[in-house]
């Protein structure tokens, strides 16, 4: 998740810069452009090669602006699409586990127990968080693994990621009891 | 204390409120922008100053920007997110008084309105003072009256802007300042968003 904050946040000052180039470049376009038109109207200059060049010169500048703004939309595009992901990948984690803690039968201090393991608590943060004996968070643990069927923290946290990783999109507790 | 540890840090920031970007950089230079150029002509400069004339065509160039933007455009920055359409700006106001809190990601439907306004304003005032200037309208009666008019209606239009963003942040709880400044809308919980 911090690799995907910092992707957004490279894009974010991507964009920015984007920004700030499309309306310098939009002022000089339109100076340009009034320049070429007073040229052209003034009947003069059509006959040098000065203001053909001004014309196309300011005609590029208005073709960039214009691509611009189309490369800031697809990384504003990417950002939103990157926080949404973000969100929802927090979200449905935190579906999974609502829905194996019930399908388990966890007592609501198991559930506080179990989510401070999977969060990469030790037995001892846990009890003094809890303000319990480190005692009573073994136990505890132990019930939980047992309730869940696992042998082992690592074996605890692969349940959840095989059920991430199955990736049949977003089971619900439904599914799980199936 | 542990209760509001529950499932930890996706359910704890939505607990708090979500942030969703809704305005891109360009937007809010754009906006900030036209803010320093109307503050610049109307406190600043001098109205018959070069400066007066060059501020207004930055500002002409910067709404024109953002009419393009409106059109090809980031979702929110988009013309067909806030459509000028005064039914639906009643229906919202109908919703309000039954204190519906739903938060519109773009302009409300009320606030759409003041964005056109605001626009259609700043166009005037920029032709009427482009005008001025020309051979052909210059010393011309009617084209001043037009600028000054549609000044002074500039000047009504932001003050209603300024109180209608206040209400909304008293009544919605997002923080829309901050917003147009880093982009983000922060949404309180439980908040339908639409």
């Amino acid at each position: 998740m911090k690799n995907g904050l910092q992707l957004s946040r490279n894009d974010r000052r991507r964009a920015a810069t984007l920004a700030v180039i499309i309306l310098v470049q939009a002022l000089c376009a339109a100076f340009f452009f009034s320049d070429v038109v007073s040229d052209f109207k003034s009947d003069k200059y059509l006959s040098e090669v000065h203001f053909y060049m001004e014309a196309i010169a300011t005609l590029v500048l208005i073709a960039g602006v214009v691509f611009l703004m189309i490369e800031l939309r697809k990384i504003m595009a990417r950002v939103e699409q990157l926080d949404r992901g973000l969100r929802g990948a927090r979200g449905e984690m935190a579906e999974i586990i609502d829905a194996f803690f019930e399908e388990w039968d966890l007592t609501p201090s198991e559930k506080d127990v179990g989510l401070l393991i999977l969060k990469g608590f030790d037995n001892e943060a846990i009890s003094q968080l809890r303000g319990t004996a480190a005692g009573t968070v073994r136990a505890q643990s132990t019930r939980i693994y047992s309730k869940a069927g696992v042998e082992s923290r690592a074996q605890l946290f692969s349940v959840f990621l095989d059920e991430l990783l199955a990736g049949e999109g977003r089971q619900d507790g439904a599914d799980l009891k199936a | 204390m542990l209760r509001e540890h529950h499932l930890g840090s996706g359910r704890d920031s939505a607990r708090s409120g979500k942030t969703i970007q809704v305005w891109d950089p360009l937007v809010r230079l754009i906006h900030w922008g036209v803010v320093l150029m109307v503050v610049i002509n109307a406190a600043i400069v001098a109205k018959d100053s070069p400066l007066h004339l060059w501020a207004g065509y930055t500002m002409l160039v910067l709404v024109g920007v953002r009419l393009l933007w409106g059109v090809i455009g980031t979702r929110p920055a988009r013309f067909a997110a806030f459509p000028p359409n005064p039914f639906r700006a009643l229906d919202y106001v109908k919703k309000m008084r039954r204190s519906d809190k739903t938060v519109h990601l773009s302009h409300n439907p009320l606030g759409a309105l003041m964005v056109y306004n605001i626009w259609t304003t700043l166009l005037v005032i920029a032709t009427t003072g482009y005008m001025m200037g020309t051979i052909r309208f210059f010393g011309v009666v009617w084209v001043e009256r037009a600028h000054e008019l549609a000044y002074d209606w500039l000047l009504v239009s932001i003050a209603a802007h300024i109180l209608g963003v206040a209400f909304d942040i008293w009544r919605s709880g997002v923080p829309l300042v901050q917003a147009m400044i880093h982009g983000g809308k922060r949404i309180p919980n439980d908040t339908p968003v639409e």
